[in-house]
C-alpha cells in the first residue's frame, strides 16, 4: 500500500510538472519548435497512446490505430469543405464537421473491433494490419471522400486560427487522454479489460461478454486516435491516402515502442524522440558527410529503435522507471531501520514507564 | 427428463440442481464422455473420482459451458442449457475453479475477487468509479480474508504461490454466492497444512451449495463428499456413499490399477 500511494504521488508530481512546463513552453521556445516540433509530438503521441491502451490493458496489438486517426481527418475534411474537386463538400459548420468525423470514426471502430474481437496475439495484429490497408485503398480508390492525391485546403475552426492554439488543443487532449486512460485502469471496465487480457476464458466462466468487452476497448482507442487525427487535420490542412499507409501506421507502432507499450507516458516521449530525430537530424554537423542523408533517416531511426529494444524492451519510459525504481530502493532500507529503530526507542520508553 | 431422476434421486427427493444426461463429448475419434449421466441435489457434495483421462475435467467443461456436448443435455436448476455459453452460466448460480488455477496474473488479489463481484453483479462496463464500486471493494477484501488471503490484498496474482492461487480462485469462486460450486482438483499442489486450510474452508460453505468436486486427494474427498461418483475411460463405474464406494472392489480395480500404470 505504501509504496503503491507513494507511486501515486510521484506519478501526479511529475504529470503536474509536465503539464506546467508545457503549457509555459510557448514563451521561451520558439515558433519553429512549437508549432512543428511539440505539436506533432502531442498529436503523435496522442494516437500512439491508443495502442498503449489496447496493448496494456487489453493485451490488443493494433495497427490500426493510425487508420482511424486517418478517418476522423478524411471525414472531416469531407464534412467541412463547401466546395472543392473532391469529397463529398458538405459544408457543415466547422464544430458540426467535427462532430461527424467523430462519430463516423468512432462507428467504424466500433464495427471493425467487434469483427476483429475473437481474434488475440499475431492474429490480431494481422487482422489490424489488413484493416489498415484496406482503409488505405478505400481512400486512394473511392474519389466520392478522397481520391488518390487526398483532400486539401482545409481550414480549421475560427477558435484554433493561431498556430499556438493547435498547440494547445493537442496538450490539453493529450493530458485528458493521459488522465482518462490512466483512471480508467482502475474501474470496473478498465480492471475488467486487464482480465480479458489475463485470461479471457476466466472471465467469460466469471459471466463476462469477452468479445463486446474487446469491442468497446477497441472503439474507446478509435475515438481518442480519430481525436488525434482531427488535430493532424488542421495543422496540415490536407490529408491524402498516402499519410495513412501501411509506412506511417508503422511507425506509429515504432513510436508507442520506442517509449514503451506499457507506459501511457512512453507514447509521448516516443513521438517526441521521432519527431525530433526527422526534424534535427539534418542540422547535426557533419551528418551529410558520413552517408546520413536524407534518405537515409528511417535507417538511422531502425537503429536506435534497436538500441532501444536491446537496451531497454520496455522503451524509454522503462528506463526511467527502472532509474526511479533503483533510486527509491536506495531510500527505502534506510527510512525502514529509521522507523524500526524509532519503535525500539519508543518501546524502551514505555518498559522504562 | 425429469422422469429421469428416479434411476439416482437427489437427496431429500428434490428436483436435481445440476442434471447431467447421456452426455457425450467427442474430440475427433476420441469419446471422452460416453453418455454419462449425473445428478447433484441441492445443497449435495459430490466427489467426482477416477483415473487421469477418465473424462472428470471434461465432464466439468460441459457443465460450465466451455464444452458444448456432441450429445446427451445438461440441465441446471432446471434449465436446459446444453448450448447455452458459459457466460451466460454464471447466471445460473454456477462457479468453477480450473484444474490449472486460472487468475488474472497482473491484477492484485482484491481486483481478481472484486472482477468476480462485479461480473456477478453485472457492473463490468462502468466506466467509472462509484460508491457502489467501494462497497464491492470491501466486500472483495472480506472475500480475501474469508479464504485467508488478508495479508495479499495488494499482492499481484501472479507473485502467489501455487496453494494461495488456489484460495484465490476459490474466494472468486465463493464470491459469485453460487448455487453450485465445481472445484476441479482443489487439493493438487497444496501442502497438509494447506490441504486443512481447504477442508476447513469447503466445511464452511453455506449448506445449500452444490459442491462438485474432482477430487485426487481420497481423504480430502471423503471427507467433504455426501456422494462419490467414480469414473473411467469417459463412463461412471459406480457411485455412493464414501464407505460404499471406498470398499467397491471395481473402484479398486480401476483406480489403483491405472494408478500404478501411470507411476
Amino acid at each position: 500500500m505504501r509504496t503503491g500511494s507513494s507511486m501515486l504521488n510521484w506519478r501526479a508530481a511529475s504529470l503536474a510538472l509536465a503539464v506546467v512546463v508545457l503549457a509555459a513552453l510557448p514563451t521561451v521556445a520558439s515558433a519553429f519548435f512549437i508549432n512543428f516540433v511539440m505539436t506533432q509530438t502531442l498529436m503523435m503521441g496522442l494516437a500512439a497512446a491508443t495502442i498503449v491502451f489496447l496493448a496494456k490493458y487489453g493485451g490488443m496489438v493494433s495497427l490500426a490505430q493510425f487508420l482511424f486517426f486517418g478517418v476522423a481527418g478524411f471525414m472531416y475534411g469531407n464534412a467541412a469543405l463547401e466546395v472543392g474537386s473532391r469529397g463529398l463538400n458538405l459544408g457543415l459548420p466547422p464544430w458540426t464537421a467535427v462532430g461527424f468525423a467523430l462519430i463516423v470514426t468512432t462507428v467504424a471502430a466500433f464495427l471493425l473491433g467487434a469483427l476483429a474481437s475473437r481474434t488475440t496475439g499475431l492474429y490480431y495484429l494481422m487482422l489490424t494490419m489488413v484493416y489498415a490497408v484496406i482503409g488505405y485503398f478505400v481512400f486512394a480508390q473511392v474519389t466520392e471522400i478522397s481520391g488518390p492525391s487526398g483532400i486539401t485546403s482545409i481550414e480549421r475552426p475560427d477558435e484554433l486560427a493561431a498556430p499556438v492554439s493547435l498547440y494547445y488543443t493537442a496538450l490539453a487532449l493529450s493530458v485528458l487522454a493521459y488522465i482518462g486512460f490512466r483512471a480508467l485502469g482502475r474501474t470496473a471496465f478498465g480492471l475488467a479489460l486487464q482480465g480479458v487480457r489475463d485470461d479471457p476464458v476466466r472471465m467469460a466462466s466469471l459471466g463476462f461478454n469477452v468479445p463486446l468487452h474487446r469491442t468497446l476497448a477497441f472503439t474507446l482507442g478509435g475515438f481518442v486516435a480519430g481525436l488525434g487525427g482531427l488535430v493532424n487535420v488542421w495543422w496540415n490542412g490536407q490529408i491524402d491516402p498516402a499519410s495513412i499507409g501501411i509506412g506511417p501506421t508503422l511507425v506509429l507502432l515504432i513510436i508507442a515502442v520506442i517509449g514503451g507499450v506499457s507506459y501511457f507516458e512512453g507514447a509521448w516521449l516516443g513521438a517526441f524522440v521521432y519527431v525530433a530525430m526527422f526534424t534535427y537530424l539534418r542540422d547535426l554537423p557533419l551528418v551529410d558527410r558520413i552517408g546520413i542523408t536524407e534518405a537515409r533517416f528511417n535507417t538511422v531511426i531502425g537503429v536506435v529503435v534497436l538500441l532501444i529494444m536491446v537496451l531497454s524492451p520496455q522503451g524509454l519510459a522503462g528506463i526511467a522507471d527502472r532509474f526511479r525504481r533503483r533510486l527509491s530502493d536506495r531510500r527505502r532500507p534506510v527510512a525502514e531501520t529509521s522507523d524500526r529503530s524509532e519503535g525500539a526507542s519508543h518501546r524502551a520508553q514505555s518498559i522504562d514507564k | 427428463m425429469t422422469d429421469d431422476h428416479s434411476t439416482d434421486p437427489g437427496r431429500n427427493g428434490a428436483a436435481p440442481v445440476v442434471l447431467v444426461r447421456s452426455v457425450q463429448v467427442a474430440f475427433g475419434g476420441l469419446l471422452a464422455l460416453r453418455g454419462i449421466d449425473l445428478d447433484a441435489a441441492q445443497g449435495e457434495r459430490l466427489a467426482i473420482l477416477g483415473p487421469n483421462g477418465a473424462g472428470k475435467t471434461t465432464l466439468f467443461n460441459v457443465i460450465a459451458g466451455d464444452i458444448t456436448p456432441t450429445g446427451g443435455s445438461v440441465a441446471i436448476k432446471g434449465v436446459d442449457c446444453t448450448r447455452l455459453p458459459s457466460r451466460r452460466r454464471p447466471r445460473l448460480g454456477v462457479a468453477r475453479t480450473y484444474q490449472k488455477a486460472r487468475t488474472f496474473e497482473g491484477l492484485t488479489v482484491a481486483d481478481n475477487i472484486y472482477l468476480a463481484l462485479a461480473g456477478h453483479r453485472r457492473r463490468h462496463r462502468v466506466p467509472w468509479r462509484t460508491a457502489a464500486d467501494r462497497a464491492l471493494r470491501a466486500e472483495a477484501e472480506g472475500v480475501a480474508e474469508s479464504v485467508w488471503l488478508g495479508d495479499h490484498i495488494e499482492t499481484d496474482a501472479g507473485e502467489l504461490a501455487h496453494g494461495q492461487k488456489r484460495q484465490l480462485e476459490l474466494g472468486m469462486a465463493i464470491a459469485t454466492e453460487p448455487d453450485v460450486l465445481m472445484l476441479d482438483e482443489p487439493a493438487s499442489g497444496l501442502s497438509r497444512g494447506e490441504r486443512e486450510h481447504l477442508v476447513d474452508l469447503l466445511e464452511a460453505l453455506p449448506e445449500k451449495v452444490t459442491v462438485l468436486l474432482i477430487e485426487h486427494d481420497m481423504e480430502v474427498a471423503f471427507r467433504i463428499a455426501d456422494r462419490v461418483v467414480v469414473m473411467a475411460d469417459g463412463e461412471t463405474v459406480t457411485a455412493g456413499t464414501p464407505e460404499a464406494v471406498r470398499s467397491d472392489p471395481r473402484v479398486h480395480e480401476i483406480y489403483l490399477g491405472s494408478e500404478a500404470e501411470t507411476s
